[in-house]
């Protein structure tokens, strides 16, 4: 149980605070209500890269500055880009809150003086070579592409990946980078959370300094496209990927109810019968009888329309790809006879995975950050917790018999081209 | 007015001291390293096996990676199956890591568990059963993945770096986890007989890291390891291969490769030198963090990467000193062009009071902000086990730390960083990039075929 106070700033900012002093360890995290599904067509990885324009000074810090003030006193700092949001974030010693909060306002009130087309430029370069880095020079680096392109119709915002492509972050402008800004980057589009060892009426007072008097901006736009979709793919979709990979992999996905719904518990529990640790039906049957050297399941908390229940296993040099996938698809399929055994033993193992998490102030802020985007409340992680416990077999088979079948699956498979 | 224009000064410190070890001892001789009464619920257990892979005959590469793999495979008493379930039952986390120095094996759980989870750690230490069947499979998936890093290009480059700088007879000239030839070769009876000669509990140590009393644990530490009985032998050190001694280029064609993945250094350090601080706040300006000269010159100014880190690894014997990055195929040259300059550089004149002041500022600053979880501070422990340090060792830490001046970093660098010895290692397209490495003039080019790329 994590004891969170809720303000709202009149700029419309959302401030979440959860005070522990515990460990002397001090959050700051930042999320802004954007991501890729708010890109236009032929602007594909544009929310990513504005992310990386956030490190590249506002009118007080210089380029780099961020970086280089928060490692100096002893903190670390990122950022991530994804389908829903961009967030950002600080953990510092505690005495240096007031230098967090100070960097953090500075980019949300006044990063647009700061922005030169060198900047962009030297940043447009990075961001190719993380893409290159991390896809296109990486065996089954495109999965994701592929996935998301089969499993979403194109007019829906999960239809693209969030690296974009590399002609959309060629033709990037300044002026993109000005109009992203003055859209999304408003203090009512984020939430602010501050996680560990500090003192809230302090923190409260410092929040009100440093953000206060950045201007509210326009309600963002809706989103591009259309995201409601059926759960339902009507058949099972495909894409074969013959090529140079080591190994053989299939990416096995559903279309499902997204996080912001009651049926993301039963998503949950399902995934963790199926996929978390050694007990789990995708090592116990699949991985111990040698059908995959690996294999692991998810739900991702996306909100928009549905969200995607994803399966990925990689077999033997040697395995057949069609074994591989039957071996998958076989429980994915007959997971509507999960016992309550399993059910509970996914239950405290999420509780126990959850309170690890936990542990560290970095985390909380981010989770509190999310529950309070998604849900308005970030109060609402507490509840979750409680609500994750009362997750019935019933509930978990009703969903996965309703979810997890052929006529509502995406499959990506690799196969070693033949050894020559 | 909000003050704006500068940052903001500091608040007042909060105090922080590592929280105290007790350091005691089983009568087998089994030291026992305990941190209690930690907030939070949970409970970290480790096993702490000094048999790592430095320990294993020439030839059979990976055999202490894939023996500590073995140990989830089931016990005397439980199967593998029956083992799982028991741990996941009470929501256990649970596995083996293995690496140069050590083989550690742990089990993270809500303390209320605590007494069910020992027995079955110790179960997994003392006699893991390494049935035929379970060890084949866990012998496929090493196999699998030694065949992914010869195509993975990021694994080939730090594998085939290792290689020219180590020389296939150094300890550290082979992959950790071994290669296909030497896995090929391993049975459960090799498992079986370096688990007999090298975990035993004079060369082992438990550690418990949680929200526990400490009377509590050091009787369950007591009934699960306080009647193990083993004489084991005391573990081999590192030694020497004939790696490349000169400056030395070598590119490792990958066919359809976009970046060149890159390793430049030589063989490093031992964590038993002196100056082990001088020479970590020194890498920090190196490479070791964002704003350091490499990752502003290579990312901030040239754009030639996504990022690029130095790193000397800490290991009992001198490991690899390896500035790492990729980056696009045609920058390749200008690239290493970079590193070696910024190498030089430090070198010859040393680092700023600047960067060592923020340096030495980070590392002491930091220290407090990763002994967040019950497994961080287990990790930490656990480390002074491996490198003979004393239970106390981190309460001393951070003033080490800020012990170290600019004039101490610039000899550790003169001491430790050899320029006349840097091989560059590339992993691309060889026939784009060679030549362009040829230009630089830094050292003979060698062209080595197809690795497993895509060709």
């Amino acid at each position: 149980m994590i004891d969170v106070e809720e303000y709202t700033l009149d700029n419309g900012l959302r401030v979440v605070m959860a005070a522990d002093n515990r460990a002397p360890v001090t959050a700051v995290n930042l999320w802004y209500g954007v991501g890729s599904r708010n890109e236009e067509a032929g602007r594909t990885g544009f929310a990513h890269l504005f992310e990386h324009m956030m490190f590249q000074g506002s009118a007080h810090v210089p380029k780099n500055g961020h970086f280089k003030h928060i490692e100096s006193v002893g903190g670390s700092a990122n950022a991530t880009t994804w389908f829903d949001r961009t967030n950002y974030f600080e953990t510092v010693p505690p005495h240096h809150l007031d230098l967090a909060l100070w960097l953090e306002s500075d980019r949300m009130g006044w990063m647009l003086p700061a922005m030169t087309s060198e900047k962009l430029e030297n940043q447009r370069q990075v961001v190719m070579n993380e893409r290159r880095e991390r896809y296109d020079n990486q065996p089954y680096g495109d999965w994701d592409e592929r996935l998301q392109s089969l499993l979403f119709p194109e007019t829906h915002p999960y239809h693209h990946t969030v690296i974009g492509s590399l002609e959309d972050i060629a033709a990037a402008t300044l002026g993109d980078v000005s109009d992203f800004f003055a859209t999304y980057y408003v203090p009512n589009n984020a939430v602010l959370s501050i996680c560990g060892d500090f003192d809230p009426v302090h923190a409260l007072g410092r929040v009100d300094r440093y953000f206060g008097e950045i201007a509210r901006g326009d309600v963002p736009p809706p989103l591009p496209g259309d995201d409601r979709v059926a759960f339902e793919t009507g058949e099972t979709l495909r894409s074969d990927a013959p090529g140079p990979v080591p190994l053989p992999r299939v990416y096995v996905a559903a279309r499902v109810p997204p996080f912001t719904t009651d049926l993301y518990y039963p998503a949950e529990a399902a995934a963790s019968c199926l996929g978390t640790g050694r007990s789990s039906r995708l090592y116990d049957r699949v991985v111990r009888r040698r059908a995959a050297k690996s294999a692991s399941c998810h739900v991702l908390p996306l909100t928009s329309g549905a969200t995607i229940f994803l399966t990925v296993a990689t077999g033997y040099p040697d395995s057949d790809v069609d074994e591989l996938e039957a071996a998958v698809a076989r429980e994915l399929d007959q997971a509507a006879d999960i016992t309550e055994d399993e059910v509970s033993r996914a239950v405290i193992g999420e509780e126990t995975r959850m309170l690890r998490a936990l542990q560290q102030v970095e985390t909380r802020a981010d989770l509190l950050s999310m529950y309070a985007t998604h849900f308005g409340s970030a109060n609402r992680l507490n509840e979750d917790l409680r609500r994750m416990r009362r997750v019935t077999p019933e509930e978990v088979r009703a969903w996965a018999g309703r979810y997890l079948h052929p006529e509502n699956r995406a499959v990506v498979r690799y196969m070693p081209a033949a050894a020559s | 007015m909000t003050g704006r224009n500068s940052p903001p000064q500091a608040g007042p410190i909060r105090p922080y001291e590592f929280p105290p070890v007790l350091d005691d001892s089983l009568d087998n001789g089994m030291k026992l390293r305990i941190v209690h009464n930690l907030p939070g619920r949970l409970v970290t257990a480790m096993v702490v096996l000094r048999a790592g892979e430095t320990g294993v005959p020439r030839g059979q590469g990976g055999l202490a990676v894939l023996t500590g793999d073995a140990l989830e495979g089931g016990t005397a008493r439980l199967s593998s199956r029956e083992l799982a379930a028991r741990l996941e039952d009470i929501g256990a986390s649970f596995g083996a890591t293995t690496g140069w120095d050590y083989t550690t094996v742990s089990v993270s759980c809500l303390v209320e568990h605590l007494g069910r989870a020992m027995p079955l750690l110790a179960g997994m230490v003392r006699s893991p059963a390494f049935a035929p069947s379970e060890f084949r499979r866990y012998r496929a998936q090493r196999l699998a993945t030694a065949t992914h890093r010869r195509m993975d290009p990021g694994s080939l480059a730090a594998d085939s770096f290792v290689r020219f700088v180590f020389g296939e007879e150094g300890t550290y000239g082979r992959p950790l986890g071994g290669t296909e030839a030497s896995l090929g070769a391993l049975g459960p009876a090799c498992a079986r007989d370096f688990a007999m000669s090298r975990y035993g509990p004079g060369q082992a140590a438990l550690v418990v890291a949680g929200d526990v009393e400490s009377r509590e644990a050091l009787e369950l530490a007591d009934q699960a390891f306080g009647d193990w009985d083993r004489e084991v032998e005391t573990p081999p050190e590192a030694v020497d291969g004939d790696g490349e001694r000169g400056r030395s280029v070598h590119v490792v064609h990958r066919g359809g490769s976009v970046q060149s993945e890159i390793r430049v250094g030589h063989v490093g350090v031992s964590r038993f030198i002196d100056d082990f601080f001088p020479l970590t706040t020194l890498n920090l300006v190196l490479g070791g963090s964002f704003g350091s000269r490499l990752n502003l010159n290579l990312r901030e100014r040239h754009g030639f990467t996504y990022g690029v880190r130095s790193s000397f690894a800490t290991r009992r014997g001198a490991g690899p000193f390896a500035v790492s990055t990729s980056v696009e195929s045609a920058v390749t040259g200008a690239a290493v062009r970079e590193i070696f300059s910024e190498i030089v550089t430090l070198v010859e004149q040393g680092p700023a009071e600047e960067e060592i002041a923020a340096a030495t500022s980070y590392l002491a600053g930091v220290f407090p902000l990763r002994m967040e979880t019950t497994g961080q501070i287990a990790s930490r422990v656990a480390a002074t086990v491996v490198f003979d340090l004393p239970a106390d060792y981190y309460h001393g830490y951070r003033d080490r730390v800020r012990a170290v001046t600019r004039d101490k970093a610039a000899e550790a660098a003169q001491r430790h960083i050899r320029p006349d010895e840097l091989c560059a290692v590339v992993v691309g397209e060889a026939g784009e990039v060679a030549p362009a490495l040829e230009a630089l003039g830094i050292g003979p080019v060698t062209v080595h075929s197809d690795e497993g790329g895509p060709g």
